[in-house]
């Protein structure tokens, strides 16, 4: 067995038996972590996605080992904001998958059932809530999520407000899309600035906030030309690769740090040989530790995919003088937001301009946003006449996975794909 | 006729406008249209929705942004019905005024649009009158000398109430959104702001942001009432949090009890129910005298399970005379006639001699000669007392379903909890794996305790792990180490059911499953401690059913 092998699993001892004691032990296998993905970056994936790798490994080993550094979110949190505090925002679902590097997901769902929380719910919030109220992860000072797409944010939130005392904020996202969305949620933005101030006793300054939607804009340009590039180059990524961009692009975006990787990955890309394979348009999460998936996309170059709604589901233009309004908008004008026709009209255009070979849908166990308009998005693209595949599993906890269904399902469709060309 | 689902949904517009308006309760026996449309892992609810619909009687339906899975129903359903009124109303999720105007804003556009639809005009100030009537708080209705419980989380639906009523339980109050009616503040305001406010600000559900006053109502009613009803639904996440929270802090009996708004689910639902209405102790008043025979007095105790159907003969100082398992087969019916003629058989005595029958188990209803008949909880729990007074906690893994039970230091049961409505974890699922092995189901637990490698079947599902099994033996694993897995999976499940009832010494395991010796050594591994497990595991339930006959008689002949 490996050193990281032997310290992984003495981690998952620790976090088991003497939970209360094992954060510290958590946070140093993450810089330990962190100072491989630097030293020894894993040669098999692009170079850009090596430098991201490493980037997102920061992000959570440096926030988690000093408090107030970070708040709790959920993917969808206006970082924007926290980042005018000098706040890192530590995501749900982010976290939930860092525990993963322990093999403790399963340890934290049973947690966190045995504790009465639905076995239905989504594997994120149920790993993050049994990680929370075991006592092995720690809790920051403040909370700040949406009600953007998923229905566990607002009852995770609460509950650890009620039972650990992080006190949190919740956007109210309206689903319709016109100005007196817009207001109303501006002014709850502007709300959870103050709250912010109270809390950290920093003053909120607007102008850097300007500064911040500045840098937002320079990098999705920069993350569109990225795109065009990937729908013609063969750049190696694995799974987990998406995951960290996805990462990135929420709670790292308006940072100059993650607009200048970007940026990297835009020149890097130009290095890499044309694409000749099939490219598959993924949507929805991505089971990352799952065999077979990781069989046929991890690194390969006969597939490549292009992950969409994850990475690309905000595509709004910042308005730097109405800050306020302009992150309401991005945020009601989100593909999760509204109905899932809106949805399916978006990939549709998507795939106008992207041209990929086929579309993947994933259910992922528990969100029931994306599992309810799976029938309808398969019919949208039959409409563009691209085949899609709905492949349901969990993209977290392994046990809701079975790799023969996985297998056979996704082998028949490659196979599909395959005899269309002939 | 105009569906609606939520409490937040302003319904009086339509009543006003001279619309016949129905709250939706899907009671269906498939969820196919769903299943085909939508996806299976959607809350059953917006599945038995969506059912409804199909069937016509509907012109259209109300919904609100309430959650995840009626969003997409409202999608699905926008699609498949172009021509009736499917209407989505963006609800806030919060109260204050900016909410109170914007939801205002979002009903004159309701308003608009089923003008539009319907041809129908509003005429406000109708609807301020109609408003000025509509006046109720959630109350408190205790009943004294009745046994009251209360009604909490996800929509109680006419079942529950209809098993209460039925079982003589008064309902001292109903917290969930069916219970829930609007009632409004009038002032001299735009009577559609008047609407927005009185409906953002009522009981709020877990939907909404701020629950202060849910949480401090929730406390205060509860505390008056003799137990709990926790509802959930399947599929329906929401609240399971507030039951968590809520069982870590009430002292109150409380019964978590998931629905899935199938008409088939009502056996469970009953079975949960009376067990905890028995539960909570209701005296038998009526007692008789007993039939004595030579002296004695012979009581029968039968357990109608999936598989088998178990009988015992008791006498009045509670000796047990006879007992008999037989296989239950296609019909619970015909079974227990014969397991009657033959138990008298044994036991020498005739179907007079026996003053009372009490039967228990899933087929317990359909035994035509019981006198009463009591959950196979209740009486798990009087059997085990019986067999070993020490005991506290009770595993029982029968054919189809599997349960953990707390009893107190008398032998009642303060605590329950039952698997959910699938086979994982239960004695269907070992046959399932014993036929597909092909090894007698006997031997399964022999065979597992000779493994030498240790095999995880990862599959919470039993169709899943059955195919696990499959892909194992496809790679040429050892029977016994599959077997192994196996009934490692099946303690996985029987050990978090008993975590969630408390996991106090001595424990007892009864059911058809603890003659395996191969779950029950996972089990003992898992829980740290022995299985007390008596000669004969599956006439338990039968026993404590044959206790509670004796009960009714009083103690003179």
């Amino acid at each position: 067995m490996s050193v990281v092998d032997s310290y992984i699993n003495y981690v998952k001892k620790e976090a088991i038996e003497r939970p209360e004691k094992s954060f510290g032990k958590v946070v140093f296998g993450f810089k330990a972590n962190k100072l491989k993905t630097r030293l020894l970056p894993r040669r098999e994936i692009a170079k850009g996605y090596q430098r991201l790798e490493a980037m997102m490994m920061s992000l959570v080993a440096d926030a988690l080992a000093k408090e107030d550094s970070y708040v709790w979110g959920n993917i969808f949190a206006p970082a924007e904001i926290m980042e005018c505090f000098g706040l890192k925002t530590l995501s749900v679902e982010c976290l939930s998958c860092y525990m993963t590097g322990y093999h403790l997901e399963d340890h934290f769902i049973d947690y966190a059932q045995d504790l009465g929380i639905a076995p239905t719910l989504c594997s994120y919030h149920k790993t993050f809530l049994g990680a929370v109220e075991s006592g092995v992860l720690n809790t920051p000072f403040y909370g700040v999520t949406t009600s953007l797409s998923c229905d566990g944010n607002l009852n995770t939130f609460r509950y650890l407000d009620k039972k650990q005392g992080v006190p949190f904020t919740l956007l109210d996202i309206p689903y319709e899309d016109d100005e007196d969305s817009v207001n109303y949620l501006a002014h709850q933005i502007k709300e959870l600035a103050l709250q912010l101030e109270k809390h950290t006793g920093k003053p909120f300054r607007e102008e850097k906030l300007r500064t911040i939607l500045r840098t937002e804009n320079e990098t999705r340009e920069a993350l569109i030309e990225f795109f065009d590039l990937l729908k013609e180059r063969l750049y190696p990524a694995e799974l987990i690769s998406h995951l960290y961009l996805m990462m990135g692009v929420h709670l790292l975006i308006g940072t100059e740090e993650f607009r200048d990787q970007v940026r990297f990955m835009v020149e890097d890309i130009k290095q890499y040989p044309k694409f000749q394979g099939k490219k598959i348009l993924w949507v929805h999460l991505l089971p990352f530790y799952q065999d077979t998936l990781k069989a046929y996309f991890n690194s390969s170059g006969k597939y490549q995919l292009i992950p969409s709604d994850i990475v690309l589901d905000s595509m709004e233009r910042m308005d730097e003088e109405h800050p306020f309004h302009s992150m309401a908008r991005k945020i009601i004008h989100n593909v999760y937001n509204g109905s899932y026709q809106n949805k399916a009209k978006w990939l549709q255009r998507l795939a106008q301009e992207l041209h990929p070979d086929a579309v993947i849908h994933f259910c992922h166990w528990g969100c029931k946003q994306a599992s309810g308009g799976s029938v309808l998005l398969k019919e949208a693209m039959k409409e563009e006449g691209i085949p899609m595949l709905i492949l349901d599993g969990d993209g977290i906890d392994k046990r809701n996975n079975h790799d023969g269904q996985i297998k056979t399902r996704l082998e028949a469709f490659l196979e599909m794909l395959e005899g269309e060309e002939e | 006729m105009i569906g609606y689902i939520c409490k937040y949904a302003p319904v009086e517009i339509l009543e006003c406008m001279g619309t016949e308006v129905k709250r939706i309760e899907p009671s269906v026996t498939n969820f196919n249209q769903a299943d085909m449309k939508m996806h299976p892992n959607i809350c059953s609810f917006a599945k038995g929705v969506l059912e409804e619909l199909s069937g016509g009687e509907y012109e259209g339906v109300l919904l609100t942004t309430c959650c995840d899975s009626i969003r997409r129903l409202y999608d699905v359903l926008k699609k498949e019905f172009p021509d009736k009124f499917i209407y989505l109303l963006d609800t806030p999720r919060i109260s204050g005024e900016a909410a109170v105007e914007l939801y205002e804003k979002r009903i004159q556009k309701l308003v608009l649009a089923y003008q539009e639809f319907s041809g129908k005009m509003l005429d406000e100030e109708k609807l301020r009158a109609y408003m000025e009537k509509a006046k109720a708080s959630p109350k408190l209705n205790l009943q004294k000398g009745a046994i009251n419980i209360g009604i909490l989380g996800a929509r109680a639906n006419e079942t529950i109430l209809e098993v209460l009523e039925n079982k003589g339980v008064n309902t001292a109050f109903n917290l969930t959104c069916t219970g829930i009616r609007h009632q409004f503040e009038m002032t001299e305001e735009p009577i559609l702001r008047i609407l927005s406010r009185g409906l953002l600000n009522q009981f709020p559900c877990m939907r909404m942001t701020d629950t202060a006053n849910r949480d401090a109502l929730i406390r205060k009613f509860a505390d008056s009432v003799d137990g709990i009803i926790y509802h959930t639904v399947q599929f329906c996440d929401n609240y399971s949090y507030e039951y968590s929270w809520l069982k870590g802090i009430e002292k109150k009996p409380m019964l978590l009890l998931e629905t899935d708004y199938t008409k088939q689910s009502y056996g469970q639902i009953l079975t949960r129910m009376e067990a905890f209405l028995e539960s909570l102790g209701k005296e038998d008043k009526n007692k008789d005298k007993a039939i004595r025979r030579n002296g004695k007095v012979y009581v029968l105790g039968v357990d109608s399970g999936s598989t088998s159907t178990n009988a015992v003969i008791m006498d009045q100082d509670r000796n047990l005379i006879a007992s008999k398992v037989i296989r239950t087969g296609a019909k619970s019916g015909e079974s227990a006639e014969r397991i009657l003629k033959e138990i008298l058989s044994d036991a020498g005595l005739k179907r007079e001699d026996l003053s009372r029958i009490v039967s228990t188990g899933y087929g317990r209803v359909s035994i035509p000669y019981a006198d009463e008949n009591v959950t196979e909880i209740s009486c798990h729990g009087r059997g085990a007392h019986y067999f070993n007074n020490q005991v506290r906690t009770i595993l029982d893994i029968g054919g189809q379903d599997s349960k953990a039970i707390h009893l107190n230091e008398k032998g009642e049961v303060t605590d329950f909890v039952m698997n959910d409505k699938c086979a994982a974890g239960t004695g269907r699922f070992l046959e399932m794996i014993a036929r597909t092995l092909e090894v007698e189901i006997g031997e399964l637990g022999r065979i597992a305790l000779e493994s030498k490698e240790h095999i995880e079947i990862t599959s919470m599902c039993s169709v899943f792990a059955e195919s696990e099994v499959i892909s194992l033996i496809a790679n040429n694993k050892e029977k016994a180490d599959i077997a192994h897995g196996v009934c490692n999976a099946i303690s996985n499940k029987a050990f978090s059911l008993l975590k969630r009832v408390g996991l106090k010494e001595t424990f007892m395991m009864t059911g058809g499953v603890a003659k395996n010796p191969g779950v029950v050594k996972c089990v003992e591994e898992k829980i740290h401690s022995k299985l007390y497990i008596c000669e004969e595991p599956e006439i338990v339930g039968a026993v404590g059913a044959a206790i509670y006959a004796l009960d009714h008689f009083t103690g003179e002949a």
